[in-house]
């Protein structure tokens, strides 16, 4: 199937999202650190993986001030992306070719303050059936690889769900708004009440459409063309009509119905209402 | 029959508002105070409202939940609690407004007046859902509910019929249903014809 108006609106909104938490709230921290090797039956042999003690890393080098790699140090020596080495921003690691698993890996990147993640989980499932490991941004040690591929908080996940058309002007426009969700999943008050707040003022932002061949990452989690530039990739496609975030609506979880919950997290939700002026199967 | 002449018809015209003021309000808010009743009564007669009035153990009413559980436990109301009250409160509030009188300049003849009906905004934001009260229920229930409510009552062991029910329910288990914006349209329309 051929990508439709939902897919666009839901790999551009991921986009936005994620670089606006980063952008408005420099919800990131620079660090430099080992990384551990570990065995990963799931990726091709040729890779050895070695693996930070935080995912995700930023990827997006349109935020200023962000430490994004290009390469790792392989026993001192930088190697980068032409000397076989992927870097896997969503779990945290390094997939060096050719490398021995003795090898001393090191790197310096930006780790997010939230993971973004899109989910069709429903809201239920995401907070009192998942058990998430929660991969603390001021670890007090012993230093090891965070486990790949399981979604961690803090994090932030987004869903669609209602769609409604409504008829807006001759000729077939229709005036379309969307229900986007966000969990927010915090290890702490302070940084749940900083994304609340940049997302509650969110309202009356555009959101440029980038079709689904914009979205920036390979399969191993590593950038297309060696590098992402939000701004740049957006800039793109200035001709299209943006969404519109026609209201934003922000709630935390009350503490009563916190303390019914298994895990410390700090949970908000966002609701926006996303808006778009367009001709249907466009 | 032969016409009034002019002068005379633009004298009625100039004086007849005022001489019939009274009888305008009279025959408008006979006519408002009973479409108020009516609202009033087909919103407490709404299978939703009726569902969520019931408390904990009513029955679901409304099929939203496939009769698995009722929609004040799925939300996770507190036993005792009146989630209906604001929202009847502020119907309650509807009153009517006159304002200046419609004179010879119009073709018209009467009072010009403003009906106070809430708008759904109005009404969702006084009705907070229990464990995140930026959400409103009212407005979940038109575009959709987590069972989330219901879970952390269940885990907290404070509720009616949740903590009794083993059955699990999920947020996909409700269905949406029309409530308060398409109640509200419809009254809308309706004031908007008083005459």
């Amino acid at each position: 199937m051929k990508a439709q108006f939902q897919h666009n609106l839901t790999s551009s909104f991921f986009m936005w999202f994620d670089n606006f938490l980063l952008t408005k709230g420099e919800a990131y921290t620079n660090t430099t650190g080992e990384f551990f090797y570990y065995d990963d039956t799931l990726i091709d042999s040729r890779y050895t993986a070695f693996g930070s003690p935080y995912k995700q890393w930023v990827s997006d080098s349109s935020i200023a001030g962000a430490t994004v790699p290009t390469g790792v140090y392989i026993n001192g020596n930088l190697s980068g992306r032409a000397d076989g080495v992927v870097l896997d921003f969503d779990n945290g690691r390094a997939l060096v070719s050719g490398a021995s698993t003795s090898d001393t890996i090191t790197g310096s990147f930006a780790v997010k303050d939230f993971n973004v993640y899109f989910t069709n989980d429903t809201e239920d499932d995401l907070i009192t059936e998942n058990k998430y490991v929660v991969n603390s941004r001021v670890p007090s040690g012993p230093y090891t690889y965070i486990t790949p591929y399981d979604d961690v908080a803090p994090a932030i996940f987004l869903a669609a769900s209602n769609l409604e058309n409504k008829p807006f002007a001759f000729g077939g426009m229709v005036d379309t708004v969307v229900n986007m969700k966000a969990v927010i999943l915090s290890d702490d008050p302070y940084k749940l009440d900083g994304a609340l707040s940049i997302f509650g003022d969110s309202v009356n932002e555009g959101v440029e459409p980038i079709p689904m061949t914009g979205y920036p990452y390979t399969e191993l989690g590593d950038v297309k063309d060696d590098s992402y530039n939000y701004t740049n990739v957006k800039n793109g496609y200035t001709e299209e009509v943006p969404f519109y975030i026609k209201s934003v609506r922000t709630s935390k979880l009350s503490d009563r119905a916190r303390k019914a919950l298994a895990n410390e997290l700090y949970i908000g939700f966002v609701d926006f209402d996303v808006q778009q002026h367009r001709y249907r199967f466009s | 029959m032969s016409k009034l002449p002019l002068d005379v018809q633009q004298a009625i015209k100039r004086q007849a508002p005022r001489l019939l003021k009274k009888d305008f309000k009279r025959l408008v808010e006979k006519d408002f105070r009973k479409l108020k009743q009516r609202m009033i009564k087909e919103f407490l007669e709404n299978p939703i409202t009726m569902e969520i009035m019931g408390g904990p153990s009513s029955p679901n009413l409304s099929g939203s939940l496939d009769g698995v559980t009722n929609l004040f436990a799925f939300i996770g109301f507190d036993q005792g609690e009146d989630p209906i009250g604001p929202i009847l409160a502020r119907l309650e509030e509807t009153h009517i407004q006159f304002d200046k009188l419609i004179t010879a300049s119009s073709s018209k003849m009467g009072m010009e007046f403003k009906v106070t009906l809430p708008t759904a905004e109005e009404i969702f934001a006084i009705t907070p859902l229990p464990w995140a009260s930026g959400r409103s229920w009212a407005q979940g229930i038109e575009r959709g509910l987590s069972g989330l409510g219901y879970l952390l009552r269940k885990n907290e062991g404070r509720s009616g019929a949740a903590i009794q029910s083993r059955v699990k329910v999920r947020g996909g288990r409700f269905k949406n249903r029309p409530y308060i914006s398409a109640f509200l349209r419809k009254y809308k329309m309706k004031f908007e014809d008083l005459k």
